[in-house]
C-alpha cells in the first residue's frame, strides 16, 4: 500500500514540522489580558495558564467576556476592539507579533471550532473546497495527498461517506455533521492548541454528547491542548482539567476542575452551580408540590389530546409530523413534551393552539373541543389558552412599550374599561415580579429575563387556565433561566395554572414538570410521571436522552476519561 | 439538471411569453386611444403632398380602415411572425430599419455594462483594501456621488476632456474604438454606481458572517478571503440588480447616443417620435419589452444554478436523516 505509506508519511510530516515548545513552560499563558470596545471594558485583567495536552474551560454567562478572550487569543477581535496584556504561546507574545508572523500560527498551531456550525462554513462553496484550505496548512505539496488527508480526517471524526461530504454544500448536512466537519478541519493541521467556542450550544442534546466525546477523544489521541468555552458548568466539569469562572470580564474563581466544582469558594461560582438544572434536580420540589396540592383529586383534565395525527404533503410525499399521539393534563399540573429537533413538538403546539387542524383525533381544552371550529369561536378558546414563545428577543414588538405589550390581549378581547385594563396590566406585571417603572420602557431597554417576564405577563393578563410554554428559557442564561422557572412555578402554585412545557432540556423538565411525554419522530414513545420516566426509563430513546444530560463529575477520580461507547457511532449523510 | 429545474424553466418561459404579448397589446391600445389621429395628420400634411387616392390606398394597405380589434390581430400576428409592418415615413420595412441601427446600440449597451461591472468591482475591492487614511471613505462615497450625476453630463465632460482637450478621439467619427469606449464609460458610470452600492453593502455583510471569521482562523489572508469566500456570495444579488437595470441601460444608451452623435436606436426613436411614425415606435417599444423580459428570464434561470441554497418549490426534498437532526442553515425558496 504505497499510497497509504505516503499518507502516513504526510501525517507524520505534519506532526513533526510543528516546532515543539519548551516542555517546562505552559503552552499558553495569558497575563493581565484586558479587552475593550472603545471605552467599554469587556475583559479585565484575566490570567490563566494551559499546559500541553491539558484542557481548560472558560465558563461564564453571556457578557462574561469568555468568547472575547478566545477571539483575542486568535486575534480575530472585531475592528474597534483593543487588547492589552500578554498572551504567550510557545514563547511568543501573540498580541505583539506582527501580522506577517502571526498568520502562519493560525490554523497550523491554533485551531478554532466555532459556536454555530450552521453559519461557520461558506454557504455557496462546497465543504471540500473549504477543507482543502485547511489541508494546505500541512504544507504537503501534493494536492491529491492533501485531498486524501481531508477524507481521512472526515472518517476520523465519524463522518460516514467522506467523499460525499467533500462534495456537499453546507446546507445539505445536519448541524451535528457540520460540527464534525469543523472539528476535523481544525485538527487536520495538528495544532498544538484547539479553541472551541461553545461548540455544542446550537445542537440537540444527544448530538451534543457525541460531539463532546469526539473532542475529548481527539484531544487525548493527538495530544492537543483544549481551551473550551462554555456556559454550562456541568459540561465544563466533565470535560476539562481546570476551570476559570468569569463574570463581567473578571475572573471570579480559577483552579482544578474537581476542587472548583465540588467546593466553589466564590459566591458567583456557587450560584452558577446552584442554577444548573442538571446538578440540582430537586431544587424546586417544594414549590412544585405546593402547586399540586391545590387541585382537587378528581377534576377533569384541562387538556385532552386523543389519537391525534397530522401529516404534511411536501412535493407529493407525505411527512407524518405527529403520529397518533394522546396525552391528558390534569389541572394545576405541568406536562412536559420532550424531544429533539424534528420530533413533532412544534406541530403539537400548533395543533393545541388551533393553528393547524388535525387529520384525525380530537383535542379539547378546558372541556371545549378545538376541531371544526370557526376562527371566531376559536378566539373564545384562546382566552383560556396562551402561549409564551421561546425567544423573547424576537417575540416582542420593539417599538411598543411594556404597558402596550402586556395590555394588548385585553384590548383585543375588549375586556373591561380602560381603567380596569390598566389595573390588570399592573397586576400581571406584579405577578411576574416586574416593577411598575418599567411600564413605559420598550423591549430594547430590558434584559433577556425581563423580556421573558413581559412575555409571561402578556400571557397571564387574560387570566387563562392553560399556558403553553415553548422552550421559554432556551435563549436565556442559566441564572436567568432559574429566575424564570421560579416565577413560573410560583404562579402555578398561586393561580393554579396548567402548563404544557415544551423543551429539549431534560434536566429542566425534571426540575419543574409533573408528567412527561417523550417524543421521537412524531410519536410519543414513552409517557408517565417525572419520577417514573427519570428513575426507570423503559424506551431506549428515553435512556439515550437521559444519558446525554451532562451530569458534571460523578466520580472525581475519573474526570477526563471519555466514555468509549457511542464515540465511534457514525452519522449518516442525507 | 433536475426535473424540477426544467419544470421551473418551462413555467418561467411561458410567463415571459405572456408578459411580452401583454406588453405588445398594451402599447397598441395606448397608441390607438391617444387623442388626435397621427396617421391622417401625417398623411394629410400638405408638405407630404399625398393625393386623396394615394391616402386611401395607404390606409387600405395598412388596414387602418378596419375595426381596431382586427388591426390588433393583424399587428399581433405580424409581430409573432417577425413582420413589424412598414414605416409610414420611409415606406421601408420596420425590421430593416431596426436591424440597421440595433448593432450599434447593442455594442454600446454591452460595452457600458462591461465598464460598469469592472468599475463596480474595482470600487468594491478598494473599499476592502484601501486603508481608511488613504481614501477608503472616498470610495464608499462613490456610489451616491455618481448616482446623482446624470449620464449626459458625464458624457459632455468626457467629450470635452478627452475629445477636444486631449484629442484621444475625433468627435466627428463616433463609431471609432476610442469614441465608443468613452461613450461606454459615460453610460457605465451611473450604472456601476448602483452595482457598487449593492456589492459594497453585501461584502460588508458577508465579511461579518461567522464563516469569514472561521476562514480567517484557518490562516487565510485578506486577499484570499475576498476572492474565494466573500466575492461569490456578495455578487449573487448583483445578478438581480443587473436584470432590473437593463431598462436604465437601454434608456441611457439612447441618451448617450445623442450626446456622442452615434446612429443607433436613439436616433431612430427621435426621428420616429417627431414624425409620429407609429409602426416604428410600436416595434421599438415592443423590442424594449422583449429585451427586458428576456434578461430577467435569464437572471431567474441562472440564479438557482449559481446559488446552491436556492431550492425550487416542487423539487425533490432530501430524505430526513436518521442519525442527526434535519438540516439547518438558510434556504431560499423560488416560487415557480
Amino acid at each position: 500500500m504505497a499510497s497509504q505509506d505516503r499518507l502516513s508519511a504526510a501525517l507524520i510530516h505534519a506532526i513533526t514540522v510543528a516546532p515543539a515548545p519548551q516542555p517546562v513552560t505552559p503552552l499558553l499563558s495569558v497575563d493581565n489580558l484586558s479587552v475593550s470596545y472603545g471605552r467599554q471594558d469587556v475583559v479585565h485583567d484575566v490570567a490563566f495558564e494551559l499546559g500541553r495536552g491539558k484542557s481548560l474551560a472558560l465558563i461564564g454567562e453571556s457578557g462574561s467576556g469568555k468568547s472575547t478572550i478566545a477571539r483575542a487569543i486568535l486575534r480575530l477581535l472585531p475592528s474597534g476592539a483593543t487588547a492589552s496584556g500578554a498572551v504567550r504561546f510557545g514563547g511568543d507574545n501573540l498580541l505583539a507579533l506582527p501580522e506577517r508572523r502571526f498568520r502562519p500560527l493560525r490554523g497550523r498551531q491554533i485551531g478554532f471550532v466555532p459556536q454555530d456550525p450552521g453559519n461557520a462554513l461558506n454557504p455557496v462553496r462546497t465543504i471540500g473546497a473549504q477543507a482543502m484550505e485547511a489541508a494546505e496548512l500541512t504544507d504537503e505539496p501534493n494536492a491529491s495527498i492533501r485531498k486524501a488527508l481531508v477524507l481521512e480526517t472526515f472518517a476520523q471524526v465519524g463522518l460516514e461517506n467522506p467523499q460525499r461530504v467533500f462534495s456537499s454544500y453546507p446546507h445539505q448536512l445536519s448541524g451535528g455533521m457540520l460540527q464534525r466537519v469543523l472539528i476535523g478541519l481544525a485538527v487536520l493541521p495538528r495544532p498544538a492548541l484547539l479553541i472551541a467556542d461553545e461548540p455544542t450550544s446550537a445542537l440537540d442534546v444527544t448530538i451534543q454528547k457525541r460531539i463532546l466525546d469526539l473532542l475529548s477523544r481527539l484531544q487525548h489521541d493527538l495530544n492537543i491542548s483544549l481551551l473550551l468555552i462554555t456556559h454550562d458548568l456541568a459540561i465544563a466539569s466533565e470535560r476539562t482539567d481546570s476551570l476559570v469562572v468569569l463574570k463581567n470580564g473578571v475572573v471570579q474563581e480559577a483552579g482544578k476542575t474537581s476542587s472548583v466544582f465540588s467546593s466553589p469558594t466564590s459566591a458567583y461560582a456557587r450560584k452558577l452551580h446552584a442554577d444548573v438544572p442538571a446538578l440540582n434536580p430537586d431544587r424546586y420540589a417544594r414549590l412544585r408540590e405546593t402547586g399540586l396540592r391545590l387541585r382537587s383529586a378528581d377534576e377533569a383534565p384541562k387538556i385532552e389530546v386523543n389519537a391525534v395525527r397530522k401529516s404534511f404533503t411536501v412535493d407529493g410525499r407525505t411527512l407524518t409530523a405527529v403520529n397518533d399521539i394522546s396525552f391528558a393534563v390534569a389541572p394545576g399540573t405541568t406536562h412536559a413534551l420532550v424531544g429533539e429537533s424534528g420530533s413533532g413538538k412544534t406541530t403539537t403546539i400548533r395543533l393545541l393552539l388551533g393553528l393547524e387542524e388535525p387529520d384525525a383525533g380530537e383535542i379539547s381544552v378546558a372541556g371545549e373541543r378545538l376541531s371544526g371550529r370557526s376562527h371566531a369561536s376559536l378566539r373564545a378558546v384562546w382566552r383560556h389558552l396562551q402561549l409564551v414563545y421561546q425567544n423573547p428577543f424576537t417575540s416582542l414588538d420593539p417599538t411598543w412599550t411594556v404597558e402596550h405589550l402586556v395590555g394588548e390581549p385585553l384590548d383585543r378581547f375588549k375586556v373591561g374599561t380602560p381603567k380596569e385594563r390598566a389595573e390588570r396590566v399592573r397586576e400581571a406585571l406584579a405577578n411576574v415580579g416586574l416593577a411598575e417603572h418599567l411600564l413605559t420602557r420598550k423591549p430594547g431597554a430590558l434584559s433577556g429575563g425581563q423580556r421573558q417576564r413581559v412575555a409571561i405577563a402578556r400571557a397571564l393578563v387574560l387570566k387563562p387556565d392553560v399556558i403553553v410554554l415553548d422552550e421559554p428559557t432556551s435563549a436565556l442564561d442559566v441564572s436567568v433561566q432559574a429566575d424564570i422557572v421560579e416565577v413560573l412555578l410560583s404562579l402555578q402554585a398561586k393561580l393554579g395554572l396548567t402548563y404544557v412545557f415544551v423543551s429539549h432540556d431534560l434536566a429542566l423538565v425534571r426540575q419543574l414538570a409533573h408528567t412527561v411525554s417523550v417524543m421521537q419522530q412524531g410519536s410519543i414513545v414513552e409517557h408517565g410521571s417525572v419520577a417514573d420516566i427519570f428513575g426507570n426509563p423503559q424506551h431506549p430513546y428515553t435512556a439515550t436522552l437521559l444519558e446525554s444530560i451532562p451530569a458534571g463529575i460523578t466520580n472525581l477520580a475519573n474526570t477526563t476519561q471519555p466514555k468509549p461507547r457511542e464515540v465511534f457511532r457514525k452519522e449518516q449523510i442525507a | 439538471m433536475s426535473n424540477a429545474y426544467l419544470t421551473y424553466a418551462a413555467k418561467r418561459l411561458g410567463q415571459a411569453v405572456v408578459v411580452i404579448l401583454l406588453a405588445y397589446v398594451f402599447t397598441f391600445v395606448v397608441v390607438s386611444i391617444l387623442p388626435g389621429d397621427p396617421i391622417t395628420s401625417v398623411l394629410r400634411n400638405p408638405q407630404n403632398g399625398f393625393r386623396e387616392e394615394e391616402i386611401a390606398e395607404i390606409i387600405a394597405a395598412q388596414g387602418l380602415d378596419k375595426p381596431i380589434i382586427v388591426q390588433l390581430w393583424h399587428s399581433l400576428s405580424g409581430f409573432l411572425t417577425g413582420d413589424l409592418g412598414i414605416s409610414m415615413r420611409s415606406n421601408r420595412p420596420v425590421s430593416t430599419l431596426i436591424a440597421e441601427v440595433l448593432p450599434s446600440t447593442l455594442i454600446l449597451a454591452s460595452a457600458g455594462l462591461a465598464v460598469a461591472l469592472v468599475l463596480a468591482m474595482l470600487v468594491a475591492y478598494g473599499t476592502r483594501f484601501v486603508p481608511k487614511r488613504y481614501g477608503q471613505g472616498l470610495l464608499r462615497g462613490f456610489p451616491s456621488l455618481f448616482l446623482s450625476v446624470p449620464n449626459f453630463v458625464i458624457g459632455l465632460v468626457l467629450i470635452h476632456l478627452f475629445g477636444f482637450q486631449l484629442g484621444l478621439f475625433r468627435v466627428i467619427n463616433p463609431d471609432s474604438f476610442w469614441a465608443t469606449l468613452f461613450a461606454a464609460i459615460a453610460l457605465g458610470i451611473p450604472i456601476s454606481a448602483q452595482i457598487a452600492e449593492v456589492l459594497i453593502a453585501n461584502l460588508d455583510k458577508e465579511a461579518e458572517q461567522e464563516y469569514a471569521t472561521v476562514a480567517r482562523s484557518r490562516g487565510l489572508g485578506q486577499a484570499r478571503l475576498f476572492v474565494s469566500h466573500l466575492l461569490k456570495p456578495a455578487s449573487l444579488p448583483v445578478v438581480t440588480v443587473i436584470a432590473l437595470m437593463i431598462g436604465e441601460l437601454l434608456g441611457g444608451s439612447l441618451i448617450t447616443e445623442t450626446v456622442f452623435g452615434r446612429t443607433g436606436i436613439g436616433s431612430l426613436v427621435q426621428r420616429s417620435v417627431s414624425t409620429q411614425d407609429l409602426p416604428v415606435l410600436q416595434a421599438i417599444v415592443s423590442l424594449g419589452a422583449v429585451i427586458f423580459v428576456l434578461v430577467n428570464l435569464v437572471a431567474d434561470l441562472l440564479y438557482p444554478l449559481l446559488d446552491p441554497r436556492v431550492k425550487i418549490l416542487g423539487g425533490r426534498k432530501r430524505q430526513p436523516t436518521t442519525a442527526d437532526e434535519t438540516s439547518i442553515g438558510p434556504t431560499r425558496v423560488v416560487m415557480p
